[in-house]
């Protein structure tokens, strides 16, 4: 809620970001700017296919800006002049992801797709410890019972509790979330929208897409996507 | 760590990994036993050759080498040779004793005429001969024939009833020995008394000493007369069992050694015109197995002397030819070839460069006066060969076939490494989507081509280990597969038949749920199981399987040892397919954009 910190937390600035599907040149991002600080849920609006979840990406660190199209920085410092091992680190360490299709890995359970960012990472927790935090986190998601579980036996909602929990488990300072509720029914949706609420509001930075402008209303900020650049009208709230 | 917990469940979730291992195994089996195969193949038609012609051979046509008795102690003075043996061979006919009537069969043999004791030195003469001591019912044979051979004596020594009863025994054994075990032994040993009993038994050394049975092959000879030993395959009378041992059929009524034959040569004279054929009877005193079907098949041994009176090469007076009563000197015995055999360490090549030089050394040793020279070195006909040179007949084709075996392998191991890489590069494929996730969590590009790098190198060495295990076991069994190919037990068509009745059941009964993969599957293993059952009656009907004939192949058992040099070579061929099967796509799929990744479906 502070948004007075001169620094952002997370800056995309003129982000310019070209597709080439089969021979055409595709424009997606001309010059999108976004500015996130500490505490903020911002929300970024558009119609399917304005390029919104291309800004995530390039704000999370999945997907490079054009050559010259812009920088991300996180904390004031460029993410993309990183060297790979850093990006690395960024996506591991700095950003939890949430997207639209869950993206759990199917041979694994419940608790070990949630500690996988700490195994991979090497966050400095001991597995036993990392393994106590999953726990700590599924309990708080109602998913207690579903540990051992594989994706495939979990409902929409489930999958996408445990997706968060796994965007969480090495504490991130953003909090990255693609159409989360795109793929589930309103009731489900509208529970994941209250676990982020929740999240937010214990002080975690949020930065949401989405289409729907009713969910839209529920962050902090909110920008339009249009013709490849980022509207900002008001701040909410 | 964390590329471990994926991996092993990677592995343990799903059934393409068993697959994977599956075609591994059997690639890496079938490498092994058809490349152990033919190794073996080749390595029995070399030392088969080897052992039974020795390291360096000297040939000189049909008119023979002279003094090659002196030769060979020329040659035995060498340290590097373990001994030597002169061969008289040349071609005849056998008259066999089958069939039961006056028009008997006739075989054409090759004749080796040999010293024994020196030969065996030379070659493994003595391991090859087939009978060691008659079984029960031979010597029932022979004390058959000791007793009709000697009926004028016996019932002489006997009384009325005695012969009567002895006749009576005799008839009903002679009747049924072709087709039953008989206690002859018995029966007539409590007839006779003890004087006709020794008396018969003293007609066949056979019957008192078992032993004399390999004594008298050893020696060519039979109670002081010649004897002749046979290839195996010479008499129709061997029959090969499913087991690869032999049998004499009709109950050992048609036993070679039981009987005499009639070997004609043909001698040549010095022009080479042919002169009166020569014929010798002979007693069969015991059969030889070579492992080489051609040998077996034709060869057979008879003491030296024999053949060089058959074929006239043996000693002679040289007469003046205006007066023929003038003998002029000696011509002495020739040996048409000498076996020469070195001692361990020295390479056949080697010593046919000193048997050349040595020879040199006998003939300038050889006295100025000396009526009959051995041919000079430089003589057409003369040569010094070492065995492979000699075997080159039976051995180049092989060599060639090995050359041509090679060739297509190489063909076969791209196979397998195009099929290891196909696997893994659909398995990784498959698994873009997850490199993706990973990929977005923060997982560098080299942990990802390791999980695959791990993945594939426990399916690799898994399913090599498998493949060397079971290629091991097939070519360790081969000649029982063979075999049991050849003759598939009926039981195994029933099982088949039931199991296909059982299937076809279920098949049925889970039809009736309308879902297709039971019935794919149900029919498939309908049509499998009665497909065995079926062909194993198809095969029982022709008769039985042979694919390994052994007069195609020089060989009546298949090789049975493993290669290996060339199994670990195909293991380790194996396990490095399947590392880069699996890291080219890996890096290919970790080097995707995660977000790319992500899309893949």
């Amino acid at each position: 809620m502070n948004s007075n910190n001169p620094i952002p937390i997370l800056e995309g600035r003129h982000l310019k970001k070209t597709y080439h599907l089969g021979g055409a040149i595709v424009p997606v991002l001309l010059d999108a700017s976004i500015e996130v600080h500490q505490g903020e849920w911002v929300t970024i609006l558009g119609s399917s296919g304005s390029g919104k979840s291309t800004v995530l990406h390039l704000l999370g660190g999945l997907d490079r800006p054009d050559e010259g199209g812009g920088d991300v920085l996180f904390n004031g410092a460029s993410v993309w002049s990183r060297s790979n091992r850093k990006i690395n680190q960024y996506r591991n360490h700095e950003i939890g992801f949430v997207f639209q299709f869950y993206h759990l890995l199917p041979e694994l359970s419940v608790l070990e797709n949630t500690v996988l960012p700490s195994m991979i990472g090497g966050s400095g927790l001991r597995p036993s410890d990392a393994k106590d935090r999953g726990i700590h986190l599924l309990e708080q998601f109602g998913l207690e019972h579903r540990l051992a579980h594989r994706p495939r036996e979990l409902s929409g909602g489930e999958r996408q509790r445990v997706a968060i929990a796994r965007a969480l488990i090495n504490e991130p300072s953003v909090l990255l979330a693609d159409e989360p509720t795109g793929n589930l029914d309103e009731d489900t949706g509208n529970e994941i929208l209250d676990v982020i609420s929740q999240l937010h509001s214990d002080g975690l930075s949020v930065v949401l897409v989405t289409h729907n402008v009713e969910i839209a209303s529920r962050g902090t900020k909110s920008v339009h996507l249009r013709h490849g650049q980022l509207e900002h009208p008001a701040t909410m709230a | 760590m964390y590329q471990t917990v994926l991996t092993t469940r990677y592995l343990t979730s799903r059934v393409i990994p068993l697959i994977a291992v599956a075609a591994v195994a059997l690639c890496v089996a079938l490498v092994i036993v058809v490349v152990s195969v033919m190794s073996g193949f080749l390595n029995m038609l070399q030392s088969s050759g080897r052992t039974l012609m020795g390291d360096v051979i000297i040939t000189y046509g049909i008119s023979g080498i002279p003094h090659y008795d002196e030769l060979i102690s020329h040659f035995e003075k060498d340290s590097t040779v373990l001994s030597a043996t002169p061969i008289v061979d040349g071609w005849g006919l056998l008259r066999m004793p089958y069939p039961d009537s006056e028009a008997k069969q006739s075989e054409t043999v090759q004749v080796w005429g040999i010293e024994p004791t020196s030969f065996a030195k030379v070659t493994s003469f003595d391991e090859a001969l087939q009978w060691k001591v008659p079984t029960e019912n031979q010597r029932n044979w022979l004390l058959l024939d000791a007793i009709t051979s000697n009926e004028e004596v016996l019932r002489e020594q006997m009384s009325d009833t005695q012969w009567n009863d002895l006749v009576i025994i005799v008839n009903s054994a002679s009747n049924s020995m072709k087709y039953e075990t008989v206690s002859l032994w018995e029966d007539v040993q409590k007839l006779l008394d003890e004087v006709q009993w020794i008396t018969l038994l003293e007609y066949d050394e056979r019957l008192q000493n078992p032993d004399a049975l390999l004594e008298q092959g050893l020696s060519l000879s039979q109670n002081g007369k010649a004897g002749i030993v046979t290839g195996l395959h010479v008499s129709e009378g061997n029959e090969r069992q499913k087991d690869g041992t032999y049998q004499v059929i009709l109950n050992d009524y048609w036993w070679l050694p039981r009987y005499e034959g009639t070997l004609t040569m043909l001698p040549v004279d010095s022009q080479g015109g042919v002169i009166e054929p020569e014929s010798i009877i002979l007693p069969f005193v015991n059969e030889f197995q070579s492992g080489v079907f051609m040998i077996d098949e034709s060869r057979v041994f008879i003491p030296i002397t024999i053949a060089q009176r058959l074929l006239h090469l043996d000693e002679a007076e040289i007469v003046d030819t205006d007066d023929p009563t003038i003998i002029l000197g000696i011509d002495p015995a020739r040996a048409t070839s000498i076996l020469i055999r070195s001692i361990k360490g020295i390479a056949a090549e080697e010593l046919q460069v000193r048997i050349a030089n040595m020879y040199d050394e006998f003939l300038a040793s050889l006295p100025s006066d000396t009526l009959v020279f051995p041919p000079l070195r430089s003589a057409p006909g003369l040569t010094i060969h070492t065995w492979e040179e000699q075997q080159r007949r039976f051995t180049g084709p092989v060599e060639k076939e090995r050359e041509l075996m090679r060739t297509l392998f190489s063909i076969v191991y791209l196979v397998v490494a195009a099929l290891i890489l196909s696997i893994f590069w659909s398995i990784v494929f498959e698994k873009t989507r997850d490199i993706g996730i990973l990929r977005s969590i923060g997982a560098s590009r080299g942990s990802i081509v390791w999980i695959f790098l791990l993945y594939s190198l426990v399916i690799g060495i898994v399913g090599s280990g498998l493949g060397l295990l079971l290629g091991w076991f097939i070519t360790k069994n081969i000649n029982f597969i063979h075999s049991a190919m050849g003759n598939p037990p009926l039981g195994i068509a029933i099982g088949a038949f039931i199991l296909t009745g059982f299937i076809a059941i279920y098949t049925i009964l889970n039809s009736r749920r309308g879902l297709m993969l039971p019935i794919v599957l149900g029919s498939l293993g309908v049509i499998a199981c009665g497909g065995v059952g079926a062909l194993i009656l198809f095969i029982r009907h022709i008769g039985g399987l042979v694919i390994w004939d052994a007069s195609v192949y020089y060989f009546s058992v298949i090789p049975n040892q493993v290669d290996w040099p060339s199994s670990l070579v195909t293991v380790a061929g194996a396990v490095l397919f399947c590392l880069l099967g699996a890291v080219i796509p890996a890096a290919k799929a970790a080097d995707t954009d995660p977000v790319k990744a992500l899309r893949h479906e």
